[in-house]
């Protein structure tokens, strides 16, 4: 395993040090200056080059990308130019709001995800096999945000039975925090989670046409333990790459479910930061994401070989 | 001697190009392709006429605001009075313009990216490794870090789209070269003295047009969606011009009081992605029946 992370190394390196150039890059190629912006009533030429001075504007972007890559690895996430508050402490006030979610919302297409897909691919039944089927793809093909405005509509504003806008975070108080974190996280989970169970059903077709589940059959064992131990045994590792794959989406999502929802995480954070053009807290956003779903991928191909024996890591 | 394949070769390729685009048009004979396609036919139709159908414009104001749907008003009126179905059938054009201009060109440039590697193969690993820079970016951070360089607006709509479609297509093509490049046929066409253009029209294209013609129609649901998700969280076209997904943002605002307001909107969205699911489901079918 140690031996298959190394080899990862250098292709992550190499994405993630070009999503940290991009990240840099982008936003300062946009039109308009934060010295001027930062001016605001007084905006002489002196007045302008000494803000520039101050924030170190006015040196070579070579020198102020070397600043901002060495700052991260000694853990200082720079300053908020127009907050005048440093990044970390931005992101550590939004970060429990979006962790929640996204976490909840993994937890659903975890459970919801594999339930509809083992029903679906261990059922005899057509009926149940059409609807089960046909319920999975619409799930796939309508998007979060519309089976957003659904729930709201229905828990929200026909029933109000959930809340529909704001949040109470989960740590402070359990119960009512989870109640605002019901809709937006099943929004955001619905769509993966159809993914998932239509490839876990797939997969458990295929699996039951293998030989060694005749074997079992022939030699006499129970339906159930064909299910359980021959079919979808064999049949988790396609489930665990999609549900890796899908939590890059669901990290995308979550950023129209927090404004959906008027959460106040990091997807608003970022929104703000793109309108108010404040680059330094947008380049450490877009970096940690790319992060984040590196990280997603990875872990998918560790759990991958941790459930099939036959693939070993680095051994190749 | 030496004439006699190269005669031959275009002749054969007049034969077969027709019963490609044959089996593209087959797609159009199943009920999901009619259906699709019907859909799609009017969606355009009356993007395209919107300002014959409705002369009025999409800003026209009337005396009551928040009404629920009627005969007059068919998905009621906004905060100001102005028709929804109105706004809904002009913002279709901005939907329908991305994805109709932004979708196959990222499909080309995609597919010519991923040809790359037929050139020399170190660039084609090379471009590999950008798309796959790209991947690493979910459809709407991509778009959040193109609207923070060009500003809201449809041009930085449509970069996201044609960006965020470059790796599918970029990939099949690649594996098509791949795939093809040591075939018996290949070979033989190579020792012939063909041109590596050639090759690649003849040969490779076609065994990555069928999967990357379906990837396209499928890429154009994203395109919607991504359109949708942008304009909800406030980085897609801007107000005043309608797009559905900011009618949608305007909607999801006055939900208490109107909860109809959102409906249309979103009904029309759903309906065009069906239309276009419905059209690549009906291409995959046609495609894999030969």
């Amino acid at each position: 395993m140690i031996r298959y992370l190394m080899r990862k190394v250098p292709s992550v390196v190499f994405v993630l040090f070009a999503s940290s150039v991009v990240a840099f890059a982008l936003p300062r190629l946009a039109p308009g200056d934060v010295a001027v912006t930062l001016a605001g009533s007084d905006p002489t030429a002196a007045n302008i080059a000494a803000i520039r001075k101050e924030l170190g504007l006015d040196r070579s972007p070579v020198v102020q990308y070397w600043d901002w890559i060495s700052g991260l690895f000694h853990g200082d996430l720079g300053q908020s130019y127009l907050l005048h508050r440093s990044v970390a402490s931005l992101i550590g006030d939004r970060l429990e709001s979006t962790v929640e979610l996204a976490v909840f919302a993994t937890l659903l297409v975890v459970v919801i995800g594999t339930a509809l897909g083992v029903l679906a691919g261990s059922t005899r039944r057509w009926w149940a096999r059409t609807a089960l089927d046909l319920g999975n793809s619409i799930l796939v093909a309508v998007p979060s945000f519309l089976i957003a405005l659904a729930l709201i509509l229905v828990f929200g504003v026909y029933h109000r039975w959930l809340p529909a806008s704001g949040e109470v975070s989960v740590v402070h108080d359990p119960a009512i925090g989870i109640q605002y974190l019901v809709l937006p996280a099943v929004a955001l989970a619905l769509s993966p989670a159809g993914g998932v169970a239509r490839l876990l059903q797939t997969e458990m077709a295929r699996v039951r046409n293998e030989d060694y589940v005749d074997l079992a059959l022939a030699k006499g064992a129970s339906p159930r333990r064909i299910t359980l131990r021959h079919v979808l045994r064999n049949s988790f590792g396609s489930a665990v790459v999609a549900i890796g794959l899908e939590i890059g989406t669901l990290l995308a999502g979550a950023v129209v479910m927090e404004s959906i929802f008027n959460r106040n995480g990091l997807g608003q954070l970022a929104v703000s930061s793109v309108t108010s053009r404040d680059f330094t807290v947008l380049q450490v956003l877009i970096l940690g994401v790319v992060c984040v779903a590196v990280i997603c991928q990875i872990v998918t191909e560790l759990v991958l070989a941790a459930l099939d024996p036959k693939i070993r890591l680095g051994d190749q | 001697m030496t004439d006699l394949p190269l005669t031959a070769a275009p002749a054969a390729t007049r034969r077969s190009l027709n019963p490609t685009l044959a089996r593209y048009l087959s797609a159009f004979r199943t009920p999901r392709g009619v259906v699709g396609l019907t859909i799609l036919v009017v969606m355009v139709l009356a993007a395209l006429l919107a300002p014959v159908l409705f002369p009025g414009g999409y800003d026209q104001q009337g005396a009551t605001t928040f009404a629920g749907p009627s005969a007059g008003h068919l998905f009621g009126t906004d905060e100001f009075g102005r028709d929804i179905f109105v706004r809904s059938v002009y913002g279709l054009r901005v939907d329908l313009s991305l994805i109709l201009s932004a979708v196959p060109l990222s499909m080309a440039i995609g597919t010519l990216l991923g040809l790359s590697g037929a050139i020399s193969g170190w660039l084609g690993a090379g471009v590999q490794r950008l798309l796959d820079v790209i991947i690493g970016f979910p459809g709407l951070i991509l778009g959040v870090c193109l609207v923070a360089v060009l500003g809201a607006g449809w041009f930085a709509l449509f970069l996201t789209i044609l960006i965020g479609g470059l790796p599918s297509a970029g990939r099949l093509a690649r594996g098509a070269w791949l795939s093809q490049q040591d075939r018996e046929y290949v070979l033989a066409a190579r020792v012939l003295g063909v041109s590596r253009r050639q090759l690649l029209v003849r040969h490779v294209l076609p065994n990555a047009m069928d999967a990357i013609v379906v990837n396209g129609a499928v890429w154009m649901v994203v395109g919607v969606y991504i359109e949708a998700g942008l304009s909800i969280v406030g980085l897609g076209v801007q107000p005043p011009t309608p797009s559905l997904g900011v009618l949608l943002n305007n909607g999801l605002r006055f939900v208490v009081q109107s909860p109809t307001y959102i409906i249309g909107p979103a009904s029309l969205l759903l309906l065009l992605a069906v239309g276009v699911s419905l059209m690549s489901d009906a291409l995959n079918e046609a495609v894999n029946r030969r």
